[in-house]
């Protein structure tokens, strides 16, 4: 175990070095991409660079990662459908949380629909708002809350899908003019990234309530945990 | 303006499949392939069409010219490989249909996972930035660890963890060499490096970076351990996507790195090195597959070896004349594509045969070849594609890496090609011994069904013909390519 850890130890030690090595005696680049961007913003239909670079200029690259974050939804959901128990009934029944969280909830929302907004000209957008959102469902989720939206399968399966959907059918449908895929027409660009975000961030909001969520109820003691998997059979 | 839709078409129409198999109920999940098939094979054929009467040709996303916005490449290895994809992936459906009613747990899930898992690979195929090529990495390797999982026993989860694990380090050190490059060079178009790359120290730590990342995804020996029990304990049509198809992902994408970043950049020790590592596949995966007891886990070794040939088109490639470049060139690819056609029919008819006798064991088999001729038939045709026998891909693929090794005076390769077509047919004999042996275990065999026995037999035989007409669609597959279109 001693000599892995050794080995281990030094390996790390050798990739910090070379990394190092290679940013210290590093060239510097010829291609000015930042300039270029700067160039092209007039024609992004947004006001924030970084916006702009994400739905725009390479908005093929968002669109695939918005497929990862469902992938690993799709994941978690048939990994808990293999196991029999269903979630456990989790929070803390405490009055005094619940009232803060009428208090907060409004709050998050708000704050979630700012950062969108943001979004358009500094930095924010879909996956902050979405990750905010995400905060207020994981509170909702602590406090014991129920909702029945949120415990309606083919309810929650839409929500999830639809920020993907709608990137994705805004990519096609700019094509019928006969442009390349995700060509969004200059005169609409700035409403066109508006739904895709509206939409993603309600996606991602979901998909880490969900990943949160389908996350299986286990003892902080393995031995325990596999005593109560020996029980129930 | 039909060409402008089949190539986005390639993954956006996955990608709305593996959506809208999440959306509906799972009696419908499967029968969405009757919809998706057709027409993923309609877009590949136009796009194949298009190469051909129109040549290469950049696809830009977004009307965004590369370095700002993300290009698609459309040359003959990507097609090459997105037809191979359209073909193994569609056969492997048709058989999963049938297969999965066994497993209903599994099934709901697996159609989301291959629409997406297909989405990634063609997404990787046609990428020509190297960024946009570790997302399409992540999607293909993510959707590739839930298949692996879905069976759900503590054995599968145990070996998807450690799938995840091995693919989730080998995709940061990919990222870490794709950042230090774009603080080199400013841009991620692989049109833009190959301009603008340069031997300096950043560029070999960024390499060697990419090539330790993709090696691990690609589990070259000696980092294949994650292999065996992902490939070998999955579900049989799960297993053969993965070993005919999700590891050629990452051999692609370092390929296509190691042509861009050209000769002055990438060092011929190196290139010796990687071969060597494919040689040592070579010899310890072929020996490994002879020990196995169980069938799958042979097939899943015989992968961990199979990959060590494809390693050799680094030494052949750098360095060497024109003519010996081409030839390697060649040979890989042959190599490549007959071992997807190959494995998944090794793969598919090794999971009739277990479903046959109901056991793993490669000693259960005894006698199985008077009540299974034709599972059988359809392991010997891959067997023999992977032995290297003529006519099969697998000969002419090698046959063409001898050529290359010989023209450039590095006759020690062909030790590798010889030794390892000899340890090939060691493991598929052993198979076939015993099912040949006349013994008192079973006197009754299950019947699989038809579809089964005819997807694995179309696979096989692709990989026999391959070899046969293998000189046109190596003649696509170097369209676009700097080993020219002669």
């Amino acid at each position: 175990m001693s000599l892995r850890l050794v080995s281990a130890a030094l390996l790390c030690v050798a990739v910090t070095v070379a990394l190092a090595w290679a940013v210290l005696d590093r060239p510097l680049p010829e291609e000015n991409l930042p300039d270029r961007v700067a160039a092209a913003m007039p024609e992004s239909g947004v006001d924030h660079p970084v916006t702009a670079v994400l739905l725009n200029f390479r908005s093929y690259d968002t669109l695939l990662e918005i497929a990862v974050l469902l992938l690993a939804v799709v994941v978690a959901l048939a990994l808990r459908e293999a196991q029999p128990d269903q979630p456990e009934a989790m929070g803390l029944d405490n009055p005094l949380l619940r009232a803060v969280m009428a208090w907060l909830l409004p709050l998050i929302l708000i704050v979630a629909g700012f950062l969108l907004w943001a979004g358009s000209y500094q930095p924010g957008g879909a996956f902050q708002a979405g990750s905010v959102l995400a905060a207020a469902g994981v509170l909702l989720r602590l406090a014991g809350v129920t909702t029945a939206w949120l415990d309606n399968a083919t309810l929650m399966r839409a929500g999830l899908a639809l920020g993907l959907l709608t990137f994705l059918g805004v990519g096609l449908l700019v094509m019928i003019p006969g442009a390349p895929f995700l060509t969004y027409p200059l005169e609409y660009a700035g409403t066109l990234i508006l739904v895709i975000e509206l939409t993603l961030t309600l996606s991602i909001g979901l998909t880490l309530i969900s990943l949160f969520r389908l996350t299986p109820p286990y003892a902080d003691d393995p031995d325990e945990a596999r005593e109560q998997a020996g029980k129930t059979p | 303006m039909i060409g402008l839709w089949s190539v986005p078409l390639l993954f956006a129409l996955p990608l709305a499949l593996g959506i809208l198999s999440l959306l509906v109920t799972p009696a419908w999940r499967p029968r969405l392939i009757f919809v998706g098939l057709p027409l993923l094979t309609l877009a590949s054929v136009d796009v194949l069409a298009r190469l051909v009467l129109e040549g290469p040709r950049i696809y830009e996303l977004g009307g965004w010219e590369a370095p700002l916005g993300i290009n698609l490449v459309v040359d003959g290895l990507a097609v090459g490989m997105i037809l191979m994809t359209t073909l193994v992936a569609s056969l492997c459906a048709l058989y999963a249909r049938v297969y999965l009613r066994d497993y209903p747990a599994s099934s709901s899930f697996f159609w989301p996972l291959l629409w997406l898992l297909w989405a990634g690979m063609n997404g990787i195929w046609l990428a020509e930035d190297i960024f946009n090529l570790y997302v399409g990495l992540e999607v293909m390797g993510l959707a590739a660890v839930g298949m692996v999982a879905l069976r759900a026993t503590p054995q599968a989860l145990a070996a998807a963890m450690r799938y995840l694990l091995a693919a989730l380090l080998g995709s940061l050190a990919y990222l870490l060499g794709v950042a230090l490059l774009y603080a080199t060079y400013g841009t991620l178009s692989m049109a833009g490096l190959q301009e603008a790359a340069a031997p300096n120290a950043t560029t070999h730590v960024a390499l060697a970076l990419i090539i330790l990342g993709l090696l691990l995804k690609t589990a070259l020996f000696p980092l294949h351990a994650w292999l065996p029990p992902a490939h070998g304990g999955a579900l049989t049509p799960v297993s053969a996507l993965l070993s005919a198809l999700v590891i050629k992902g990452s051999f692609y994408i370092l390929m296509r790195i190691w042509l861009v970043l050209g000769p002055e950049v990438t060092p011929i020790f190196t290139a010796q090195l990687l071969g060597v590592l494919g040689a040592g596949a070579v010899f310890y995966g072929g020996w490994m597959a002879w020990r196995q007891h169980h069938l799958k886990q042979l097939v899943a070794y015989s992968t961990v070896a199979q990959i060590g040939y494809l390693f050799l088109f680094f030494p052949l490639v750098t360095g060497t004349g024109p003519e010996a470049a081409r030839l390697a060139w060649d040979g890989t690819l042959m190599m490549l594509v007959a071992h997807a056609l190959a494995k998944a029919a090794l793969f598919l008819s090794a999971g009739n045969l277990i479903l046959a006798v109901g056991s793993t064991q490669i000693s259960h088999l005894v006698g199985i070849s008077r009540f299974r001729p034709m599972s059988l038939f359809s392991f010997g045709l891959a067997g023999v594609s992977l032995m290297g026998l003529p006519p099969s891909g697998g000969f002419t693929g090698k046959w063409l890496l001898l050529h290359s090794a010989i023209l450039s005076d590095q006759w020690w390769w062909l030790i590798v090609l010889f030794l390892g077509g000899l340890l090939s047919a060691a493991y598929i004999f052993k198979v076939f011994r015993m099912s040949f042996r006349e013994g008192p275990q079973i006197d009754r065999s299950i019947t699989p069904p038809l579809t089964l026995d005819v997807t694995a037999l179309i696979l096989a035989s692709a990989s026999i013909l391959i070899g046969l007409t293998a000189h046109l669609p190596l003649f696509w597959l170097r369209l676009g390519s700097a080993f020219g279109a002669g």
